[in-house]
C-alpha cells in the first residue's frame, strides 16, 4: 500500500443535525443527491433547512417548488425557527414556482420533448450561473419527470441537469417522491435517478407499537464514507434532528 | 360625412325591413338592399376587396352605439386609417380580435422564445423568483366573439372580418356551433350580420355547412383580364329571393368605395 497523503473532496457542510456526522463533514461539493422519500418523511423540511444553513453562511441558494405552490410552501416553513423569511425577501434563498418556470419557457404542453427538457436545463443552469448558486433544491424531480416520457429522456436529463451542476460547484438536493421504503422498494419513482446521481438518501416511517418513527438512511454518497445505518428523524420547531437508531427496536421484515 | 339622425333604438318603423348592404348601387340591385335578420356570408380571394366591403357594411350603421366592426387581421389605426380616407363615420364599435390576440398570446410566445434561445438576465430571475403564480392566458377568442354579438341589442348591425382566424384556433365543431348561436341571435333581433372567409382557408364540407346557417352567401373573385384585374361579386345564395342570384362586377372608388359597375361591358 502506498503511504502517500490521502486526498479528501471538500464538503458542504449541510447543517442539519447528525447529517454531517453520517457523511463524515458533509456532502462532497457539486454532488447531486437524491433524497427520495414517502409523503410525510420530512424531504421538504430537510432540504429547506439545507438552504437555510447556506444562506446563514452567505451562500447563494435556490429552491424549485414543483409540487406545491411557494406560497404554500412557505406558510408552512416558517413556522420553523430556523427558517427566517427574510432570507427569502433578500434574495438569499431564491424560491421558484415550476409553474412558473415552465409558463415562462412556453413548456405548456403534456409531455416534453429533448428540446423542451434542454431548455429547462439551460433555465436551471442561466439561474445557477447569474446569481452564484451553491446549494439547490428541486422539490420534487418525481413530478418534473412525469412530463418526461421515457426512461432514457429521464436519464438524459437528470445526467446532463447532475453535470451541469457539477459544474458549477453548486451541491443539489433532487427529491424524489415514493411510494415505500422498505427493505425491496425502490429509490427513486423512476428506477433511473438512483444509478445517474452521486448520492441517495432515503426516508421513511418505520411502525414501532403503532407509532410512525421517521428515518433517514444515507445509501450512497460517491466520494465519502458514510453511515449505512438507519437513523430515526424527528422533526422539531428547530428543524431536523437525527439519532442513531437502536437495532433492536427496528422491525426487520 | 352623412348627419345623423335621432331615433328611437327599438324603432321598428326607423329601421324596416330592409337594411342596406353598405352601398346604394347595390341596395338598389338587390331591391332595396338585405332583408333584416339576415346573416350573410362573404367568400373570397385574397385582394378582392372583401375587407374594404366589411368596413363599408359597417359605416351606414343606424345606430354606432349598436354596431360593431370585429377585426381579426388588421389593428384599430388601421380600421381608422380606412374610414378616414373615405370620410365615414368613426363612431361604431370596433373590436380587434388579431391585435388583442398579438398582445396576450404572441408577445408571451416571443418573450418564451427568447428566454429559451437567450436564456435568463439578472433581471428575469429577480423577477421569477418574485412571481408566484401563472398568469393564465385564458382568453377563448370565439367566445369572446360569440358573446359580443350576441349581448348586441334589436336591429344590430354587425361584420366579423374574418372567420380564417377562428377556424385555425378551433374545432371546426365548435365555429359552425358559435355561428348557429349568433345566426339566431340575428334573426330574433332582427339584426344584420356580414361574416367573411377566405376561399381555400376552410374545408369544403365546413363551407357548405356554413353556406346552409346564412341567409345570403356572397363569392368575391378576382379575374385578370387582358391587363386589368376584374373584380366580381356573384350573389350564390338568397333566402328567399333567388331572382337576386347574379354577377356584379364592382369597383373600388374614392368617393363611394366598394360600387357596382352599372354599365354592361361590351365584349
Amino acid at each position: 500500500m502506498l503511504g502517500g497523503p490521502q486526498y479528501t473532496r471538500d464538503r458542504c457542510v449541510t447543517g442539519i443535525h447528525g447529517l454531517d456526522e453520517i457523511t463524515r463533514g458533509g456532502i462532497p461539493y457539486g454532488a447531486t443527491v437524491l433524497i427520495g422519500g414517502t409523503c410525510g418523511s420530512g424531504k421538504t423540511t430537510l432540504t429547506m433547512e439545507f438552504l437555510v444553513h447556506g444562506a446563514q453562511m452567505g451562500e447563494a441558494c435556490a429552491y424549485f417548488a414543483a409540487t406545491e405552490p411557494s406560497v404554500k410552501l412557505l406558510e408552512n416553513i416558517r413556522q420553523y425557527t430556523f427558517f427566517d423569511m427574510e432570507m427569502v425577501d433578500k434574495g438569499l434563498i431564491n424560491v421558484f414556482d415550476m409553474d412558473v418556470v415552465y409558463s415562462w419557457l412556453g413548456l405548456t404542453k403534456a409531455t416534453f420533448d429533448r428540446d423542451d427538457i434542454n431548455s429547462l436545463v439551460k433555465a436551471i443552469t442561466d439561474i445557477v450561473n447569474t446569481i452564484g448558486v451553491t446549494r439547490l433544491v428541486i422539490d420534487s424531480v418525481t413530478t418534473l419527470c412525469y412530463k418526461i416520457p421515457n426512461d432514457q429522456l429521464i436519464r438524459d436529463f437528470l445526467f446532463t441537469l447532475g453535470k451541469t451542476l457539477a459544474t458549477q460547484g453548486c451541491t443539489s438536493f433532487l427529491v424524489a417522491e415514493i411510494t415505500s421504503a422498505g427493505a425491496k422498494a425502490h429509490w427513486s419513482s423512476f428506477g433511473v435517478e438512483e444509478a445517474i446521481l452521486d448520492g441517495i438518501m432515503v426516508m421513511g416511517d418505520i411502525d414501532r407499537m403503532g407509532h410512525l418513527l421517521r428515518f433517514l438512511q444515507v445509501v450512497k454518497m460517491r466520494g465519502t464514507d458514510h453511515s449505512r445505518a438507519k437513523y430515526a428523524l424527528e422533526l422539531t420547531p428547530m428543524g431536523v434532528m437525527m439519532t442513531p437508531m437502536l437495532k433492536w427496536g427496528v422491525d426487520s421484515s | 360625412m352623412g348627419q345623423r339622425i335621432k331615433f328611437d333604438p327599438e324603432d321598428v318603423e326607423f329601421f324596416g325591413e330592409i337594411a342596406s348592404i353598405g352601398s346604394p348601387k347595390f341596395d338598389k340591385m338587390m331591391k332595396g338592399g338585405i332583408p333584416r335578420g339576415f346573416t350573410i356570408l362573404c367568400i373570397g380571394e385574397p385582394g378582392a376587396g372583401m375587407d374594404l366591403f366589411m368596413k363599408q357594411f359597417t359605416s351606414v350603421a343606424e345606430d354606432p352605439a349598436n354596431t360593431v366592426l370585429v377585426s381579426t387581421s388588421e389593428s384599430q389605426h388601421e380600421i381608422l386609417q380606412v374610414f378616414r380616407r373615405y370620410e365615414w363615420p368613426l363612431d361604431l364599435k370596433v373590436r380587434c380580435l388579431g391585435e388583442e390576440y398579438n398582445e396576450q398570446v404572441l408577445e408571451k410566445d416571443m418573450e418564451a422564445s427568447r428566454f429559451r434561445l437567450e436564456g435568463f438576465t439578472m433581471q428575469d430571475i429577480q423577477r421569477l423568483a418574485q412571481t408566484r403564480f401563472v398568469e393564465e392566458d385564458s382568453t377563448d377568442y370565439l367566445i369572446a366573439m360569440a358573446s359580443q354579438i350576441t349581448s348586441l341589442g334589436p336591429f344590430f348591425r354587425c361584420a366579423i372580418d374574418n372567420l380564417d382566424f377562428f377556424f385555425q384556433r378551433n374545432e371546426a365543431r365548435r365555429v359552425i356551433s358559435m355561428i348557429r348561436i349568433m345566426q339566431a341571435h340575428t334573426q330574433l333581433n332582427r339584426g344584420v350580420l356580414l361574416l367573411s372567409a377566405s376561399s381555400g382557408s376552410i374545408p369544403e364540407s365546413v363551407q357548405r355547412e356554413l353556406s346552409l346557417i346564412c341567409d345570403i352567401v356572397f363569392d368575391f373573385e378576382v379575374k385578370m383580364i387582358a391587363n386589368n384585374f376584374e373584380t366580381r361579386m356573384v350573389v350564390r345564395k338568397f333566402r328567399n329571393a333567388p331572382e337576386n342570384l347574379r354577377v356584379y362586377t364592382y369597383r373600388v372608388t374614392a368617393e363611394e368605395g366598394i360600387t357596382p359597375e352599372t354599365v354592361d361591358r361590351v365584349a
